[in-house]
C-alpha cells in the first residue's frame, strides 16, 4: 500500500506514514513512519529536542500534523481530534504530570473511566454510571498499588505516586494503545524500578500495546520489545535492544553523547 | 455528614417559622436576601464548579426580571408562568452567548461575558417601547399562584414562594453537581487539557452548565420583579455581576449553599449601612478583603475545614 513501509502479516495496531510537524521553520518531526504491532512494547528514544513528545502529541491528536498520516487499527485517524482518538482506544500520560489536583485519587481515575464509557450528560441521578466507573477505577488503582490512597486529594500524593496515578487513569480507560511520556521522569532509582515493574505488569494483565518515551536507558533496554530512535525529528534507527546498542549511528547521535 | 444534615434541617425549620417571628419589613428583607442568594448560587455553578468566571451574570437575572415583569403586566398570568418565562428567556439568550463565550477561556471568557451583558444592558436601556428605558417597568403585580388559587400579595405568601424556589433550586443544583455531568464539570475546572485527552471535548459541557446557570439566575430575576414591583436596567448592569462574584467568594466558592449565605451577608451589610452612609461599599470592601485573607474558602469553606479538623 505504501512504499515507505513493508507491512507483512497482521495489521499493525498503530502506524504512522511520513508523519511530520513543523513549527514555523523548525521541523520538529519529519517523515516518521513506524508500525507498532498489537501487544508490543515500543520505546521511542532520542536526545532532548529530538521530537519525541511532539510525536506523542501527533499520535494522540493534541497536535495536528503538517504532513503524513496516523493509522489506528488500519483506519486513518489523522483528521480526528484528541477526544475522538481517545474514545477509539488511544490513552496517554504526560511528561509533566497532568492530573486533577483538587479531586480525590479515586475521582481522578473514576472520571477517566466515565469520560470513556459515556452518559456524561446525565444531569440528575446517574448512580449506575457512577458506580460502574468507580468499580473500574478501584480495579485500576489496585493494579497500580494506589488503592490505599484512594480518598486522598491527588495534589497531596508524592511525585512518584502522581506519576503512577496518571498511568492508573490511562489504564482504567482500558485502551488498546497506551502512550507513556517519560513515566519515570524525576523518580528516584527505587521508584523507577517499581514503576518499571508496574508497567510490565499492566502491559501483561491488560494485554496492552504500549509506546513509551523514555530518557532512562536502563528502563528502555529493560522493558522494550523494540526501540525507535529519533534524532532531529527523524527516525534514524529501529530494532531490538541489542540491535540498537550495536548501531553505530545511534551511538554517535545519542548514546555517546551521554558519556 | 450528620452535622451538615442537621444544619440543613435546622435551616429548613428556620425558613418555615421565621414568617411568624419577623416583622413585615424584616421578612421582606429576608425575601430580598434569598433572591440574591439564588442569583449567587447560580453563578457558583459556572464559577465554583466549572472554573468559568463570568463577569456578565447579571444579564440573566435582568432578562428574567424583564420577562417576568412583562408577562405579569401585559398578560396578567399567574406568577409561576412569569417565573417560567423568566427562566426560559434567560436560558434561551444564554445559548448563543455561551456558544461564543465558551470558545475562550479564563480572562477572555470573562471579557466576552461582560461584553454580551453590557450589550444586553444597553438594549434594555434603549428599547423604551418595550422596557421603559431608564425608568424600567413599574407596577408589576403579584398575581396569584394560579387562577382561583392562593393570593401571593401578602409579604408572607410571597416569602414562602421565594423560599420554596430557593430551596428547590438548591436541591436541584446539588443533584446536578453530584451527577456524572457535575463530576465532569469539576474535572474541567481542575485540568481542561487532561479532560480533553481523556476523551471528551469540554465545550459542550461548558455550554450546558452556562445555560443552566442562566436559567437559575433568570428564575431569581423573575422572582425579583413581582417582589419589588419593578424591573429596571440597573439589575443588568455590570456592577451587579461583580457583586455576584463577591457574594460567591465571601460565602464559599464551589459550595452552592455558601454563595447563598455570602449574598445574604452582602445584602445585609448594604441594607444596614446604607441607612447611615452612602459609602457602605467601603465597609463591604473591607469585609470582603478580610474574608479573602483570613477565611480562604469563604464562610462555608472555612466552616467545613474547621469541622473536618475538629
Amino acid at each position: 500500500m505504501t512504499p515507505l513501509l513493508e507491512t507483512r502479516g497482521p495489521t499493525p495496531l498503530l502506524e504512522t506514514r511520513g508523519l511530520g510537524r513543523a513549527f514555523g521553520a523548525l521541523q520538529a518531526v519529519a517523515g516518521v513512519s513506524l508500525a507498532v504491532q498489537p501487544m508490543e512494547l515500543r520505546a521511542v528514544i532520542g536526545p532532548n529536542g529530538a521530537g519525541k513528545t511532539t510525536l506523542f502529541h501527533l499520535i494522540s491528536g493534541l497536535l495536528a500534523p503538517t504532513a503524513g498520516h496516523v493509522l489506528f487499527r488500519g483506519d486513518d485517524v489523522t483528521a480526528l481530534a484528541a477526544p475522538a482518538r481517545c474514545r477509539r482506544g488511544i490513552s496517554r500520560t504526560f511528561q509533566i504530570t497532568s492530573i486533577f489536583p483538587e479531586l480525590s485519587v479515586l475521582e481522578n481515575v473514576r472520571i477517566a473511566v466515565q469520560l470513556k464509557i459515556g452518559d456524561n450528560f446525565r444531569l440528575l441521578g446517574g448512580r449506575a454510571v457512577l458506580e460502574a466507573s468507580e468499580q473500574r477505577a478501584r480495579d485500576s488503582l489496585r493494579l497500580l498499588g494506589l488503592d490505599d490512597r484512594a480518598d486522598e486529594l491527588a495534589s497531596t500524593l508524592p511525585h512518584g505516586d502522581q506519576r503512577l496515578l496518571e498511568i492508573a487513569m490511562a489504564a482504567a480507560q482500558e485502551p488498546a494503545l497506551l502512550l507513556l511520556d517519560e513515566p519515570t521522569q524525576g523518580l528516584s532509582p527505587e521508584d523507577t524500578a517499581a514503576t518499571v515493574a508496574v508497567i510490565r505488569q499492566v502491559a501483561r494483565e491488560r494485554k496492552l500495546t504500549i509506546i513509551l518515551v523514555e530518557h532512562d536507558m536502563d528502563v528502555v533496554f529493560d522493558l522494550a520489545d523494540r526501540i525507535s530512535v529519533l534524532h532531529f525529528g527523524q527516525l534514524i534507527a529501529e530494532g531490538t535492544a541489542a540491535e540498537i546498542r550495536a548501531n553505530a549511528e545511534v551511538q554517535k547521535a545519542y548514546l555517546g553523547g551521554l558519556d | 455528614m450528620i452535622p451538615s444534615r442537621l444544619s440543613a434541617l435546622a435551616a429548613l425549620v428556620a425558613l418555615a417559622v421565621v414568617p411568624w417571628v419577623l416583622a413585615r419589613h424584616q421578612l421582606s428583607l429576608l425575601t430580598d436576601l434569598l433572591i440574591a442568594g439564588l442569583f449567587a448560587m447560580s453563578l457558583d455553578l459556572i464559577m465554583g464548579y466549572t472554573g468559568m468566571v463570568s463577569f456578565g451574570h447579571a444579564a440573566y437575572f435582568g432578562l428574567g426580571a424583564y420577562a417576568s415583569a412583562l408577562v405579569l403586566l401585559h398578560f396578567a398570568q399567574p406568577v409561576p408562568v412569569a417565573l417560567l418565562a423568566g427562566a426560559l428567556l434567560a436560558g434561551a439568550v444564554a445559548v448563543p452567548v455561551g456558544w461564543f463565550s465558551t470558545r475562550a477561556t479564563g480572562i477572555y471568557f470573562a471579557m466576552l461575558t461582560l461584553a454580551f451583558a453590557q450589550f444586553l444592558y444597553t438594549v434594555a436601556y434603549k428599547w423604551r417601547d418595550l422596557t421603559g428605558g431608564s425608568d424600567g417597568i413599574a407596577g408589576v403585580p403579584k398575581t396569584p399562584l394560579f387562577w382561583g388559587g392562593p393570593s401571593l400579595a401578602s409579604s408572607r405568601a410571597f416569602y414562602f414562594l421565594v423560599a420554596a424556589c430557593v430551596v428547590l433550586s438548591l436541591f436541584v443544583c446539588r443533584a446536578v453537581v453530584r451527577s456524572p455531568f457535575g463530576r465532569a464539570l469539576q474535572a474541567i475546572r481542575e485540568n481542561e487539557r487532561r479532560f480533553t485527552s481523556l476523551g471528551r471535548d469540554p465545550r459542550p459541557f461548558k455550554l450546558v452548565v452556562f445555560v443552566i446557570a442562566a436559567v437559575f439566575a433568570g428564575l431569581a430575576g423573575a422572582l425579583f420583579a413581582p417582589f419589588r414591583g419593578f424591573a429596571s436596567p440597573e439589575v443588568m448592569f455590570w456592577v451587579f455581576s461583580g457583586q455576584g462574584l463577591m457574594m460567591v467568594i465571601m460565602g464559599g466558592i464551589g459550595t452552592l449553599v455558601g454563595p447563598v449565605l455570602g449574598a445574604m451577608l452582602f445584602i445585609l451589610i448594604q441594607e444596614v449601612l446604607s441607612s447611615y452612609t452612602e459609602h457602605w461599599m467601603i465597609f463591604t470592601g473591607v469585609v470582603f478583603v478580610l474574608i479573602v485573607i483570613f477565611l480562604p474558602g469563604g464562610l462555608v469553606g472555612t466552616a467545613r475545614r474547621l469541622g473536618a479538623r475538629g
